[in-house]
């Protein structure tokens, strides 16, 4: 156990330099700064919009539109007496994002009951999602312009009538069964509320392997590459208790790594969706709740399990893939297919739905270990136990094959004579 | 008096590759035993065998009467092994380097001190053992690692071209220091194709080439057998 220890805290050592401590500070620094920016940048975007206007009506119903604006967060700049061509050339010239142009005769048209046409110009000057959403002010003004109006019309010519009922004679009310659970809500509204809570598994599961499996692939080839390998190898240890440090030590490492990332990556969502998105989650949390979508105890012990057994096969694996790597350089191409294997279930998580996937997709994607960890969250819902536990158990058995395997690389010669070279021969050199 | 290792029938072969084509040699207690040959004559394949790095293919080796094959910890736990190009942990310190490795073999912290302390002295780097590893020049690296073998007395110390690569001062002090600390009941299997300190370092030496064993004795026996002035002479002439 003291020599073991002893590996333990030089892998250790050896991996947490100073340049990871000042990167993972940068990072969280870096996530914090980012997040607070775009928080400045939404609450820009959702807050008071400026728009310019030509009224070349002048009636009283098309001052009441603008008045109505005026009260609905835009902040309103009139543009008197020019036509529409100096209208446009004006705003383009300031920073409203929308000009709105409301013809000659709009009012008497309306009063006509006849279907005007305003016009409206938005001036994209910036392409990013919140720097667009000036585009969708101008929805949001027709659709309310309409409102105002039809609502309008309605009560001058049906008094006696709610104008909304009127409008809407059907309503639906949504309810979603889950087992034997219900809940008013939509099915959509649902769906998405479980891909958004089930988003942070395969972020986090992406983050831990990633950096696990460099670190184990790097420890193993600058142990070649240094030439201390030989030399470890003659010391009086076990060689399952050299591939068990080094599997410790990145697991340890890539795990607070991974954590520092998610606490980083938690700074920057919390910037970006500040207490508006906070009110909306709670509400939402108590439908979730009602339809039993959510994590017990036990569930969060399942899900952690399987984010281990994905971890430790990672590790294994590339341990293996380190032994196979001849220098720290080669060692870079070899985390390849390792990442190929975690990113082909991690995109498919997000566009597709496994579980309803074709057979040889879901076979191919079963066969993955790192695609059970992103099924389990959905399973776990959908109280698909048989799933679960078939998932885990294959984990582990591929997780056992796979350090047996390693375990008798290293107690045989094929730990200093294989070897795969990129860019030159490829196979197996001895 | 009992061998520290014997070898007998020794094969070694990489794929279809004969490496080692059935070799005898042993090692007696507090004796340098060398092999000398050309470059693939098989000596670092012998030398990673018996340090348990390579599994042997026919043939016995026997280590204080226990089979190596079977019993390879034990092995590990008596012998040290510098290989050819050996490194150390850029990013240690010389000090942490060699407490790290004999923590490895000392059973207390007393014992691990003793360790460490015969390694300093063996060194001669003073307060440059409180500085990186990956700063050292090849000589001081090549000190630290044979200061490493040789810090925890162990029954064998197999040595793998020991000066390879360094210039003529370094690898004189090398020498001296394997003839130095080599006399407290340490035996040594080295292994190197410069003749001249093979002469210099060994008591008894075992010509080999091609995975065979061309002759064995000391220096001085094989000298007048083959009536040359020096080991390089008695090399060429056991090839004819």
């Amino acid at each position: 156990m003291k020599r073991f220890l002893n590996l333990l805290k030089k892998e250790i050592k050896e991996l947490v330099t100073p340049q990871l401590v000042i990167s993972l500070a940068l990072t969280i620094l870096l996530f914090n700064f980012v997040g607070q920016m775009s928080r400045k940048e939404v609450q820009k975007a959702i807050g008071v919009q400026n728009i310019s206007a030509l009224d070349l009506d002048r009636s009283a119903a098309s001052q009441a539109i603008l008045t109505g604006l005026e009260s609905a967060r835009f902040k309103i700049e009139r543009l008197e007496g020019k036509t529409k061509e100096q209208a446009i050339d004006i705003a383009r010239g300031g920073d409203s994002k929308l000009l709105i142009v409301i013809p000659a005769g709009f009012g008497e048209s309306l009063q006509n009951l006849k279907p005007e046409t305003i016009e409206t110009y938005s001036y994209m000057r910036s392409f990013s999602l919140i720097g667009a959403s000036g585009s969708a002010i101008v929805g949001s003004v027709i659709s309310a312009l309409n409102n105002v109006l039809s609502n309008k019309f309605l009560k001058e010519r049906l008094p006696d009538l709610d104008p909304q009922s009127l409008k809407n004679p059907i309503k639906s009310k949504d309810f979603v069964i889950v087992h034997n659970r219900m809940a008013e809500a939509s099915a959509s509204e649902i769906a998405n509320r479980v891909r958004s809570q089930s988003m942070l598994i395969p972020i986090v599961l992406m983050m831990i392997v990633m950096y696990s499996s460099q670190m184990v692939i790097s420890a193993v080839a600058m142990e070649k590459q240094n030439k201390t390998l030989e030399t470890l190898l003659t010391v009086p240890i076990r060689r399952t208790s050299i591939i068990t440090a080094k599997m410790l030590a990145a697991g340890l490492v890539g795990l607070i790594s991974a954590v520092v990332y998610m606490f980083g990556f938690k700074g920057f969502m919390g910037g970006i969706g500040g207490d508006e998105l906070k009110a909306a989650s709670s509400q939402g949390g108590a439908v979730m709740r009602q339809l039993g979508l959510y994590f017990d105890t036990s569930g969060y012990i399942i899900l952690g399990a399987a984010l281990f057994l994905a971890i430790l096969v990672a590790l294994a694996l590339a341990m293996i893939l380190g032994v196979l790597a001849e220098d720290f350089r080669s060692a870079q191409n070899m985390i390849m297919p390792l990442m190929f294997m975690v990113m082909i279930p991690y995109f498919l998580s997000l566009f597709a739905d496994i579980n309803t996937a074709s057979l040889p997709v879901k076979i191919f994607l079963l066969v993955i270990p790192f695609s059970h960890p992103f099924l389990v969250s959905q399973n776990l819902y959908l109280g698909n136990y048989g799933m679960i536990f078939g998932g885990l158990a294959y984990m582990l058995v591929v997780f056992t094959v796979l350090v047996v395997f390693a375990a008798r690389i290293f107690s045989t010669d094929k730990i200093l004579t294989m070897k795969l070279r990129f860019g030159k021969k490829r196979g197996v050199t001895a | 008096m009992e061998n520290v290792l014997t070898v007998r029938g020794l094969k070694k072969s990489y794929g279809k590759q004969m490496a080692l084509a059935g070799i005898d040699f042993e090692v007696r207690p507090g004796e340098v035993f060398a092999l000398i040959g050309p470059n693939g004559a098989g000596k670092t394949t012998t030398l990673r065998i018996i340090a348990t790095l390579l599994t042997p293919g026919e043939g016995t080796i026997t280590f204080l009467d226990h089979d190596l094959r079977k019993d390879p910890d034990f092995v590990r736990e008596k012998i040290s092994y510098l290989p050819e190009e050996a490194g150390a942990y850029k990013n240690m310190k010389g000090l942490d380097y060699l407490h790290f490795m004999a923590a490895f073999y000392a059973r207390t912290p007393e014992e691990e001190k003793a360790f460490v302390d015969r390694a300093v002295e063996i060194t001669e780097l003073g307060a440059r053992l409180k500085t990186k590893v990956g700063t050292y020049s090849k000589g001081m690296t090549r000190k630290i690692l044979l200061a490493r073998a040789l810090m925890t007395k162990p029954v064998l110390s197999i040595l793998d071209e020991p000066t390879s690569g360094l210039d003529v001062l370094n690898a004189l002090e090398v020498r001296e220091i394997v003839r130095r600390y080599v006399k407290e009941g340490t035996s040594v299997l080295l292994s190197s194709h410069n003749m001249l300190e093979i002469e210099f370092l060994s008591d008894r030496v075992a010509l080999i080439d091609k995975g065979r064993i061309l002759d064995s004795g000391t220096p001085h026996e094989l000298k007048e057998k083959y009536q040359a002035k020096n080991l390089e002479e008695v090399f060429r002439s056991s090839l004819r």
